[in-house]
This record gives C-alpha cells, sequence and structure tokens, in this order.
C-alpha cells in the first residue's frame, strides 16, 4: 500500500514539476501570442475608431481637448502610465457618455463633460475607463460577447461592414458585467488618490445621474449601460473613506467654466 | 511487462487489449470533451467485469489510466474554456499546462498502443502504479481459479 501511494506520490509531483519546468520557457514569445493579440487589438481599435469617426464629429480644438488632456495626462503620470499610448477623443456628442475602444482609444461625450459639475466628476469617468483600458477589459468583453473568431475574422475583412459597426455599438453602449465595472470603479479611485484629485465627486456623479430626472434620462447613455450606479456611488464612498485629504483641481475653475462654455456653444 | 497467473487464451487477449483500443478510440473520439474517454473505457469495464481474470483485469488498468487523464485534460478543457468565454486570458501558465498535458496524454498514447498490441499476443503488462492498484482491485475469483487448476 505504501508503494502505491509513494508511486501515486510521484506521479502528482512528476506533473508539476514538468509544468513548473515548462513555465520557465516564455511560451509567450515562443508562439507570439502577445505580437497577434497586439495586432489583432489594434486593427480592431482602428476598425472601430474609424466607425465614431466618421459619424460623430471629433473634437480636437486646443480649448477642449486641451483641457480633457490635462486631466488624462496628470492621472497617467500619478500612476505611471505611458500618456503616449493613449488615444484620447472628445466627440460632439449630447449623450452623456465615455466609453474605451481598443488599442487604448478612450472616448468621452461632449454630453457628458457638460453634464458633469466639476472637473473631478469627469475625472472619476476618465479615471474608470482608464482602469478598463488598463486592466484589459475591452478585450476581454469582446472575446467573450463576441468571440476570438469573428475578432479574427473582423481584422481580416472576413466579416462585413454591418457586423464591425455592431460590435462597435455594443462597446459604446452597453456595460462590462458586474464584476469588471466594480474593479474598475475602485482602480479608478486608486487613480485618482494617487494623482491627488478627490475620489467623492465621481460617486456624486453616479449619485445624481442614478436619480430619477426624467428631463436627462433620453441622454443618459452612459448611466443606463452603467448599471446600480447608487450601489457603485455607495462602495466608491466607502472604499475612499479617510484615504483622501481633499485634493488639489488639475484645470482650475477658470478652465473648467471655460470648457463647458466652449462645449455648451456648439450645442 | 510481468507474468500473469496463467496463461490466457487467445479470446481473452483479444478482449483485455480491445479496453486499451476503446479507450484510443475514444480519445480521439472525445478530444473535445476529456469525460468521453472515460465513460467509453467505464462502459466497456462494465460490459467485461464479469469476464475472465484477464480480461477483467485489464480493463480496470485501462479504466485507471483513463481517470487520471481526466483530471488533467478536464483542468486543460476548463481552463480554455475560461479563456475564450470568461475573463481568463492566454498566459504563460497556461501554455505551459497545455504542452505538460499534451505531453502526458501522448506518453500515455503511446503506453496504450504498446499495451494493446503486447497484450493482444497474450502477454501480461502491468504498468507502473496503475498495475499496482489494478492488483489491489482485481481479485481472481474463486469459480475460475478452480477452472485454471483444472486446466494445468
Amino acid at each position: 500500500m505504501k508503494k502505491i501511494f509513494f508511486q501515486g506520490f510521484s506521479l502528482v509531483v512528476l506533473f508539476f514539476a514538468g509544468w513548473f519546468a515548462l513555465q520557465q520557457v516564455d511560451w509567450m514569445s515562443v508562439f507570439k501570442v502577445e505580437q497577434v493579440t497586439k495586432s489583432t487589438e489594434e486593427k480592431l481599435g482602428d476598425l472601430f475608431w474609424e466607425i465614431f469617426g466618421k459619424e460623430e464629429k471629433d473634437l480636437r480644438a486646443s480649448d477642449i481637448i486641451g483641457p480633457v488632456d490635462s486631466i488624462l495626462t496628470k492621472i497617467c503620470t500619478a500612476n505611471d502610465i505611458d500618456r503616449s499610448q493613449i488615444k484620447l477623443h472628445v466627440l460632439d456628442n449630447e449623450e452623456v457618455n465615455a466609453f474605451a475602444l481598443p488599442n487604448k482609444h478612450l472616448v468621452v461625450f461632449s454630453g457628458l463633460i457638460l453634464a458633469s459639475e466639476n472637473e473631478a466628476e469627469l475625472s472619476g469617468v476618465i479615471g474608470h475607463e482608464l482602469a478598463h483600458i488598463q486592466l484589459n477589459h475591452v478585450m476581454k468583453k469582446l472575446m467573450k460577447e463576441v468571440g476570438l473568431s469573428v475578432l479574427i475574422s473582423m481584422t481580416t475583412g472576413g466579416s462585413g461592414t454591418e457586423i464591425i459597426r455592431e460590435t462597435a455599438k455594443m462597446l459604446s453602449s452597453s456595460a462590462f458585467d458586474r464584476g469588471l465595472e466594480r474593479e474598475a470603479d475602485i482602480k479608478s479611485v486608486d487613480y485618482l488618490l494617487k494623482a491627488d484629485i478627490q475620489p467623492e465627486p465621481f460617486a456624486d456623479f453616479l449619485f445624481r445621474l442614478g436619480a430619477d430626472q426624467p428631463e436627462m434620462l433620453k441622454n443618459l447613455t452612459w448611466i443606463s449601460t452603467h448599471p446600480e450606479s447608487k450601489e457603485r456611488a455607495e462602495y466608491i464612498i466607502e472604499y475612499s473613506r479617510g484615504r483622501s485629504d481633499g485634493g488639489k483641481p488639475v484645470l482650475g475653475k477658470e478652465a473648467w467654466d471655460a470648457l463647458q462654455q466652449t462645449l455648451g456653444e456648439l450645442q | 511487462m510481468s507474468t500473469f497467473a496463467y496463461k490466457p487464451d487467445d479470446h481473452e487477449a483479444e478482449k483485455a487489449s480491445n479496453s486499451y483500443l476503446m479507450s484510443l478510440i475514444a480519445v480521439i473520439a472525445g478530444l473535445p470533451l476529456p469525460i468521453i474517454n472515460l465513460i467509453a473505457t467505464f462502459i466497456f469495464y462494465m460490459g467485461n467485469r464479469n469476464g475472465t481474470y484477464f480480461v477483467r483485469w485489464h480493463c480496470t488498468q485501462a479504466l485507471l489510466s483513463q481517470a487520471s487523464l481526466v483530471l488533467i485534460n478536464s483542468t486543460g478543457f476548463w481552463w480554455t474554456m475560461s479563456i475564450i468565454f470568461g475573463p481568463a486570458t492566454v498566459s504563460n501558465s497556461y501554455l505551459a499546462y497545455i504542452i505538460a498535458a499534451v505531453s502526458f496524454n501522448l506518453v500515455e498514447f503511446v503506453a496504450t498502443i504498446y499495451t494493446a498490441v503486447t497484450v493482444r499476443k497474450g502477454v501480461h503488462v502491468s504498468w507502473w502504479f496503475y498495475g499496482d492498484i489494478t492488483d489491489l482491485i482485481c481479485k481472481p475469483n474463486q469459480a475460475y481459479e478452480k477452472n485454471i487448476f483444472s486446466r494445468f
């Protein structure tokens, strides 16, 4: 009997030792997994961005993109994120919405900036979308919803433009699953705290948009696609309690008001 | 390779060899679902559990060898599923696991073919570890032992 236990134990050890030894080889490079994933993501990002870029006006004026870029750069710098990798877009659309696309495209609609009462609220949303990008949620969601084979066929021209359009719309108008949303919220709070930005206004933003405001509801895409906003606001407050010392504004009131005014005039 | 309690007849050798062939066919048919080969060998085992000692012994060894592979393959299967449909991503650990699992499957595959061929010739093959467990589980029954003694 002892002999059998020893033999069984040896087999288990042999398997795990073999597995451990194999892990010492960089199979990701051997099979070029990262290169393939990266190139698929790059192509998908370009394909999806092309659709939004065509349908909505990309606001590139420095008095609009500049302030939003300053907030993003502050968050990136404080959190050791390579800012040059993030492609920031502000689109002229009255919907209260922001979303991330593959290949690190971060899209904010002008409607969301106008719905934010201060720069800290906008910073929270930017931090949230940045977290989705950094935690690779976008590709995970695409793999789950669309599947790897369809994604690859999109990049190789095997899928029709309608499928690409539908997938792009799905990314902009549907939430990640509850777990990923929570992970992005918590990560966003961490980002904000490191960047010395108050996280509480992000919770206020969720509370406000989650409250019943019929006159705003028709444009509240971000909140309708990010459900349980009150619950989210609560755990954001809970998580950040006692960790924020007030924060410092990135833009200042004057620059924030100027941004709001410029966007208000556009609409 | 070791000696068995008696020299099996040709029809016994054929049935015993079939239990290994069964697992080979099931491995090929059940590649996407690792549980298939276990079910197939289990069905074959159930069909032959009242057979002669030699047949029963080899059916049991074939079944046991599949059982451990099922654990390895099921882990690999569900890990792959969680990558395709869930939040997991392809990692170095995953690739190393799949290579380790494929290696174990290959070794088992080659050993199974060798055993199937050798057992068909009526030669007893007892695997390391699995053979010893089979010895514990599979005992010669009294009626058949009488038969053996009457033959020798």
